[in-house]
Parts: C-alpha cells; structure tokens; sequence
C-alpha cells in the first residue's frame, strides 16, 4: 500500500509540476455524495468527525479503489464549523435546523454590519472575529472543531496513507473579498464596492496578512503542503473587471505569492466562470497552482493560455452528474482528457460531486477515467 | 431632464439618479412619468449586461438603486395607475434557501413592469401552486443553487400537472447548476442563464399569452 500511495503521489505531484504522467490521475471530491451514497445519514456525518473521514474512504472504495489517486481535500474534522469559519455565516445544519437527511446550507444574511468596517481597522481582524463568531456558531463548537483537528490531523492523514489515496490539499483560505462577502452577504457587499470603496479596500489591506498566515499555518498543521485558495464570490462572471481588478486579483496575487514563497501549491478552489481573466493567472507564480474549477470555467480556454503555466483539476459538472447518463459522463471525460490532458490535468468532480449525485454517473467517471486516463497518456 | 434620468441609472450613478428623481417631483413631473425614465435606464442595464459589458454585480446595483426611487415615488405612484404587462410567480423551491439570484431576477422583472409574486425562499410544490391560483398567472419561475433543488423543481412542476394549471402557465427555472438538460429533467418550458434572460422569457411568454 505504501508503494502504491507513493506512486500515486509523485503522479499528482509530477501532474502539478506540468511533467508527463503515466495515466491522468483522478481526485475524489464528494463531500455530501459520500454519506448519502454509503446510506449514512448528512446529520451523522456532520456530528461526528470520525464518520467523515471513514464514509469518504469507504465511498471511494466502493466507487473504485483502483481509480483514485488522491482526494481533493483531507476528510478532516466536522464541516459545519468549518464551512462557517470560511464564510463568516450561519450554516444551517443537518440533524438540527435541517432534517436529518439534508444539506447543509449557508444562510447568506447581513450578520456583519456596515459599522464592523471600523471595528476591523480599530480593533485588528483577530479580536474582530472574536467578538463576531458568537453572531453565526457556538464558539464552543467552533473550538471543539479546531482542537480535535489539531488531535487527530495526523491521523486521518494516516488513514488516507492506508487506503492509498493521496490528500491533494488541507484546509483553506481566501482573499478578504470572500470574508467581507460572507459576513456581510453578497447583497449588501457588491453594493459596498460601489458606495464605500475606500474603507472596504482599507479593511482587505488589514485583513491579508492574515489570511496568508492562515493558509501557512494550514499547511504547517497537515504537513500537506497545498492548501485550497477559494474563490466563490469573486468570479469574473460575477464583477466589473473594474472591480476584479481592484478587490480581487491583487490579494490573489500577494496571497499566492507568499505561500509560493513557503513551497505551498495553492489549490485555486474556483466557483462560478473565471474565464474573462484567466490571463491575469499567468502572473501567479508558475507551477505552484491548481486550477480547479466547477464546470462554468472554460477550461478549453484555460489550457490554452495557462497550459504551461498551471495544472487543472475538474471538472465533470455537478448538473451532469445529476441529470446526465453514464454515456454522457463517458463522453465528458474522454474529451476532457483529450482536450485538457493527458499532462497538467487532475480529473475530479467541478467543485463537488452533488449529494444527489446518481451514483451509476459517479461510477462512470471512476470507470471513464481509468479507460481514457490511461489510454489517451500513452506508454 | 428625464433623459439625463435614464442615463444616470444606465451608468449606476446612484447620487445623481436620486438628485435629478427629487428635483423632478420638486417640479411637478409625475411620479409614473418618472418610473418609466427608471424603468427604461434598467432596460439599458440588462442591454449592456447581454452585451457583457455589465456584469452580476452592476445587476445588483440598479436594483439597489431602483429600489430607492421605488420609495421616493411610492407616495405618488399610489393614485397613478400604470397597466402592468403581466403576473409572474417566482420562489427558490423547498430544500434551498438561497435567494441571491432570484431576488436579482425579481428587481429585474419589476423594472420591467411585471408584477411579481415573490414566494422567498424554501417554498414546498403547494403554495406555488396556490399563488399560480390566487394571482392567475401564467409565468412561474423556480430558482435554485443546490442540486438537491432539481427534485423539488421536478416536484412543483407535477404538483402543477395534478393541480390542472400546467396548460396556462409557463415554467422557466434557474440557479447556478441549471441547464438543457436539467431543465428537460424537470420537466420546464425554459430556463435562464441569468436574470436578463429571465425577464426576456417572461416577456417573450406574455407578450404571447396577450396576443392569444
């Protein structure tokens, strides 16, 4: 097991560093998928911590032990907390607020006020969340997470090591710009970029530096060195180039930069479609990125221009996988890897395999990606 | 200075809009005069949205806009009577609760002067179909974000087909996953990639549904 784990790392790591590979590898990412196809309940898996990291092994064995080199992200520690860490709101939770069976949900609402802008400059972003998290979790909850991370890190890196499946990144950060939009709701916060430039722009210097340390403490914590940089607000799609180029590349760009600056490979962890300035990545230091998108992203177009810059990973749409046959997931991967690999391409699902995902389609993306992977690479 | 009206929306000059909106009613303009000045620069606005030169977020800031002139003409506007040119229902069906795209759909519908019955968010297949009921409209628009939202979509959709009202009303769905295919799955007449194309569905629909 060991020497296979070991194969398969410096496949994905060759695959990043844009070297030929033997056969595309392919990361799991199926957060929800993987209870629910397991027949665990979404409510189990958020209480407890155990049961995430055992159902995700245990789906991808059941998808295709011989198929996956590695998963997305370390299966680590509940979700609930740590999906409201990263976006600074309420998650409505499974088992609590939501049936048993359900999805977690980010109730997006103005929890942060237009006044907390001040209390962030005043204050410094540190004693800002303190007094902020008790609006959107238990704080108690929040510090269970962390210290039982902080416990059992080591061994659920251990227990990806046993199945052979190489953990591609842990933990996570963002540009300020998906912070402020959290807490203050994407309603309220596009609207501040227009009327109230000046002090956001003002808060986002402030906040940086901490995000960049965030990223490297990830790292430090996981020995992992790849964390995921998000970006699901901040999409091209989604702002005036004006704005992206003022609120959102330029805390890309330092951000990736200081983690490239400590061998970190940032995962960039893109919802929405960033193809409009897929050309400003060539600016992110080269070979220490992941594009990895959703579905909505051109990735055609990113191969073309970030080719031999960064590597891909994605992106089998999460509708596909809901209302597509197995025939189409076939014909999806095999003209991804032909247009978009067989070098510099990690196949996973776009962001994440969806909960109602029909398990005959993410059978037929491991079974796809074992054919065309190896074929489509050549000896 | 009604023109300069539509300009000022067109190019998301908030201070200027509200400025020129006062001085108008300063001067006697009537209020619904005034609207449509608004309703014309939102149209402006889904144009260069369609055109890609606006983007989600300029969206979102017409409508914060709009909505202030809604309330500085909402005392007037009351004894004015503008004919609307139709009812759509819309709500982000049960099991989701994001609302961020339809309430950009909403603003954008009532800028075009459609009445909109917004049912929010986590709406079950029963109180779409009673407000298709209560309000006799024949546009019915479902968003949704999650996946999961694509079993209730298809849920609404039949609890219309056994409600006896799938004949009249026409059903465009949206959200961030929707496509051809979902939309075929469902079980809808059409979906949008975004809320301009929302409005042009409804009115393209409305238009129809006048003429027959």
């Amino acid at each position: 097991m060991q020497a296979l784990y070991e194969e398969r790392r410096r496949r994905i790591e060759k695959t990043i560093a844009l070297e030929p590979v033997d056969r595309v590898p392919a990361a799991f990412m199926g957060m929800a998928f993987a209870p629910r196809y397991m027949g665990m309940s979404i409510a189990d898996f958020c209480a407890v911590p155990e049961n995430r990291t055992e159902v995700t092994l245990a789906a991808m064995d059941k998808l295709g032990a011989d198929v996956w080199d590695g998963i997305n992200k370390l299966p680590c520690g509940k979700i609930v907390p740590q999906l409201t860490a990263a976006w600074l709101s309420h998650i409505a939770t499974p088992g609590k607020e939501l049936p048993a069976d359900s999805l977690w949900q980010v109730q997006e609402t103005e929890v942060m006020k237009p006044e907390d802008y001040d209390v962030i400059l005043d204050k410094g972003w540190p004693a800002f969340l303190e007094g902020y998290y008790p609006r959107v979790i238990d704080v108690d909850e929040l510090a269970d997470m962390k210290a039982w991370v902080r416990d059992n890190i080591a061994h659920v890196v251990q227990r990806c090591r046993d199945h052979a499946y190489v953990p591609i990144a842990y933990g996570g950060t963002a540009t300020p710009f998906e912070y402020l939009c959290g807490g203050r709701s994407m309603g309220r916060f596009f609207i501040d970029l227009y009327r109230d430039k000046d002090r956001v722009r003002a808060v986002m210097d402030h906040m940086l530096p901490y995000m960049i340390r965030e990223g490297i403490q990830a790292a430090e914590l996981s020995g992992i060195p790849a964390i995921w940089v998000g970006g699901w607000r901040s999409a091209s799609s989604l702002l005036s180039p004006q704005i992206w180029d003022e609120f959102v590349f330029p805390y890309f760009l330092e951000l990736v930069n200081a983690l490239a600056d400590k061998g970190i490979v940032s995962v960039l962890h893109l919802d929405q479609d960033w193809t409009r300035d897929l050309e400003r990545f060539k600016e992110l230091p080269a070979k220490m990125c992941l594009l990895n998108t959703d579905g909505m992203t051109d990735l055609r177009k990113a191969k073309e221009i970030l080719g031999d810059h960064m590597a891909i990973m994605g992106d089998v749409p999460a509708a596909l996988l809901y209302a597509g046959t197995p025939d189409d997931i076939f014909k999806y991967v095999h003209d991804l890897i032909r247009d978009v690999g067989p070098s510099g391409l990690i196949l996973c699902a776009g962001c994440d395999a969806p909960i109602n995902a029909r398990p005959e389609n993410m059978e037929a993306m491991a079974a796809a990606t074992r054919e065309y992977g190896q074929v489509m690479a050549g000896p | 200075m009604l023109e300069q009206l539509v300009k000022a929306l067109a190019e998301l000059e908030e201070d200027r809009v509200l400025e020129i909106v006062r001085q108008e009613l300063d001067c006697g303009t009537e209020p619904l005069s005034i609207l449509q000045a608004c309703q014309r620069g939102m149209t402006e606005v889904g144009s260069r949205f369609e055109s890609n030169e606006y983007f989600v977020s300029d969206l979102m800031m017409s409508g914060e806009i709009f909505k202030q002139v809604g309330v500085l003409l909402e005392e007037g506007l009351k004894s004015a009577s503008q004919v609307s040119s139709g009812t759509v229902v819309i709500g982000t069906v049960a099991g989701d609760i994001h609302d961020i795209g339809k309430d950009i759909v909403v603003n954008m519908l009532k800028s075009a002067n459609l009445d909109v019955t917004d049912l929010g968010v986590d709406v079950p297949p029963a109180r779409f179909v009673t407000a298709l009921q209560e309000t006799n409209a024949s546009v019915l628009g479902m968003s949704g974000l999650l996946t999961l939202a694509f079993d209730s979509m298809k849920e609404t959709v039949v609890a219309i087909e056994e409600a006896g009202l799938r004949g009249r009303v026409h059903i465009m769905i949206g959200g961030g996953p929707v496509n051809g295919d979902v939309c075929e799955v469902v079980g809808a007449d059409s979906w949008g990639a975004d809320a301009q194309a929302a409005v042009r569905l409804a009115k393209t629909w409305l238009d129809v549904g006048a003429q027959t």
